[in-house]
């Protein structure tokens, strides 16, 4: 301690012996202003809440906030249009004064989900990872007072949270509307626990989702490559999984009635994770019809691969910036 | 050269270890698998002070760099910064110093504050702290107004500023430079090299310089660690550098190499150095042999004047014997 303050008193002679230089110095790039060296004598944060600092910057960034406001069209567009069901769902309760949900906490609204998230994460991952790749900043992150890993796990923290609103705040308002325009301590008890099934899954998909989106957008550091790889991967294996449960289903051509499904479209759905995910929830129980058919005795498989799909994004978001360059 | 008000025993933290190294190494040898040897047994000792890291590209500045932030691991051997060892203390050691990259590392879409504050804040310093030390910082380098403006539309030197100032912002104990005037115009060197010195004079920061340029960093700092192929070449004081230096330059408008040869006879080694030769001074009969030569001989005499053998022609010997053309202040 006496040795900072020693080497304070030092720097302070150096600023009072240079301060008058100040006012005029303003403007030029060329001169350097002399006026004096202040040291940094207050409260220092440790790791964790620099980790924490880092989060909460890439939580903004990831919906554009203290950015231009460009990079705020897609993350407020996708929240907007990711609302606008519940809004209208509640909005439909109010008119026709019935009060019933059209739409189910657990699923949403499937496709519309699906596609809005798909947009999110390829525009907004990179934003978190691939400009830093881009920039070469890494090294000035990793020079600071924080481990390795602290990196990729604040981004990963960030864009969890960051998909976890994007999934979780329309059930909330959802709900909110619903039970403003219910009466009696059963319904809203009802409503209750029908909510937090979707949002212990909302916590699922976001794992999944963030983890895997920002792996990929971590692969490369041109933001459009990082975009397409993101929603090339996530777009391509949704569209296999819906044509071959569709395969799986119907055969190929017109579809016999009332037959059940057969072992690939059961299966079909561990291609995607957005499949997976549903197949995952019907295996856990829940009743809603889905993308896909129920699972059945399948259903451990779609267990499993979420657990492969869980460990690949974050696992590989761990060894990807283990291998990136110091500088 | 600026003035220096303090020594570099007094700029250092005071305390009871106020002599001890700022850092140290022992033996510190680090293998990339190829098997490329980036330091080979490398043991020095750096005290306060500005410190000029120089050898050639790829000699193993960088790597020794990244090896005392605590970022690469040495194959063997030990390294310490401030008292803590880099292999342990990294977060430490991380703390209390701050780095310049030798590449272009800013993101072109921010303004300069934005992003010095966010490293502020990397460097655990509170948010207000860390905006208004952005902003001293960012003035310490010589921004100003401009650094409300994005990145992208910077020079090149004011780039290099961002850079120092994004290192400055933690207040740190110690400054890692590497290559800090790459890719400035001779103007805005002296500038970089002017700012530095000042920094190491008068905010009372130990600085070290990684540089290939041995012309401008000897400028700028009191001791000097060279290595070369990642071995140490030499690592003293500035002075002691150049205290065994005092050399004579002689020149012959013709007849130079006539008076070498007459002047090896009398026992003095003249080296060539662009057109004239170099002598090193013995005392005043050096004075008198070379006198005496060109007169004996004849020769039209265009210049003789002692100077401080400039350390890159201190290099140049050791190395090279044979020196052929000068010009470029690189180490080879």
């Amino acid at each position: 301690m006496s040795a900072d303050r020693e080497r304070s008193a030092q720097t302070a002679a150096a600023g009072a012996a240079g301060a008058a230089s100040v006012g005029g110095a303003a403007g030029s790039s060329g001169v350097i202003h002399d006026i004096g060296y202040r040291s940094y004598d207050g409260l220092r944060l440790g790791r964790a809440q620099i980790v924490r600092a880092l989060c909460w910057h890439s939580l903004r960034s990831a919906f554009g906030i203290g950015r231009g406001i460009k990079a705020k069209i897609v993350p407020l567009l996708t929240f907007v249009i990711m609302c606008l069901p519940a809004v209208v769902d509640v909005a439909v309760i109010a008119i026709s004064r019935s009060p019933t949900r059209q739409i189910s906490y657990d699923t949403y609204v499937p496709q519309l989900r699906i596609l809005v998230l798909l947009v999110f994460i390829a525009a907004q991952a990179p934003e978190l990872v691939s400009r830093d790749l881009r920039s070469h900043c890494l090294p000035l992150y990793f020079a600071r007072p924080i481990r390795r890993i602290d990196y990729p796990a604040a981004k990963l923290a960030a864009f969890f949270l960051a998909c976890l609103a994007m999934i979780e705040i329309p059930l909330l308002l959802l709900y909110l509307g619903t039970i403003t325009q219910v009466r009696g301590t059963s319904v809203i008890w009802r409503e209750t626990r029908a909510l937090i099934p979707g949002l212990l899954l909302g916590v699922a998909w976001a794992l999944v989702l963030a983890g895997l989106g920002l792996l990929l957008a971590s692969l490369s550091g041109r933001r459009a490559y990082a975009t397409g790889a993101v929603a090339i991967f996530f777009f391509l294996t949704w569209t296999l999984a819906t044509l071959l449960t569709q395969i799986g289903e119907h055969g190929i051509g017109p579809a016999p009635p009332g037959a059940a499904p057969s072992a690939l479209a059961r299966l079909a759905g561990l291609i995607s994770p957005f499949t997976d995910l549903d197949g995952l929830r019907m295996w856990l129980g829940g009743t809603t019809p889905g993308q896909i058919p129920n699972p059945g005795h399948f259903g451990p498989l779609y267990g499993l691969m979420f657990l492969i799909f869980l460990v690949t994004g974050i696992g590989g978001l761990a060894v990807r910036y283990r291998r990136v360059g110091v500088a | 050269m600026t003035a220096r008000p303090l020594t570099p025993a007094q700029r250092s933290p005071g305390g009871p270890d106020r002599l001890a190294p700022v850092i140290a190494t022992t033996a510190l040898t680090k293998r990339y698998p190829g098997p490329v040897t980036a330091l080979e047994d490398l043991t020095v000792a750096v005290g306060p002070g500005v410190t000029g890291l120089v050898g050639s590209n790829g000699a193993g500045k960088s790597t020794l760099i990244k090896i005392l932030l605590g970022l690469l691991a040495p194959t063997s051997g030990t390294a310490s910064v401030l008292g803590t060892d880099c292999a342990k203390g990294g977060t430490r050691i991380r703390m209390l110093t701050g780095y310049m990259p030798e590449h272009d590392c800013l993101p072109p879409d921010v303004t300069a504050t934005e992003f010095v504050a966010h490293l502020g804040r990397m460097s655990g310093l509170p948010a207000t702290a860390a905006k208004e030390r952005a902003a001293d910082s960012l003035r310490h380098v010589g921004l100003y107004e401009e650094r409300y403006r994005q990145i992208g539309t910077y020079s090149t030197g004011m780039k290099q500023r961002v850079k120092l100032a994004q290192a400055l912002v933690g207040d740190p104990r110690l400054l890692l430079l590497d290559e800090p005037t790459n890719g400035l115009d001779p103007a805005g060197r002296a500038a970089m090299l002017e700012l530095i010195s000042r920094i190491g004079a008068e905010f009372g920061i130990s600085i070290v310089v990684a540089s290939h340029l041995l012309g401008e960093i000897e400028q700028i700092c009191d001791q000097l660690v060279a290595i070369d192929g990642g071995r140490l070449l030499r690592a003293d004081t500035i002075s002691s550098f150049t205290q065994a230096s005092a050399v004579l330059l002689v020149e012959v408008d013709e007849g130079t190499e006539q008076l070498r040869a007459e002047l090896a006879r009398h026992g003095l080694a003249p080296v060539p150095y662009q057109k004239a030769l170099l002598v090193a001074l013995a005392g005043e009969a050096t004075f008198d042999i070379v006198r005496d030569a060109v007169a004996d001989l004849g020769l039209p005499l265009g210049r003789m004047e002692q100077r401080r053998h400039r350390l890159e022609e201190l290099f140049r010997e050791e190395e090279a014997p044979a020196i052929e053309t000068t010009g470029a202040a690189d180490v080879r």
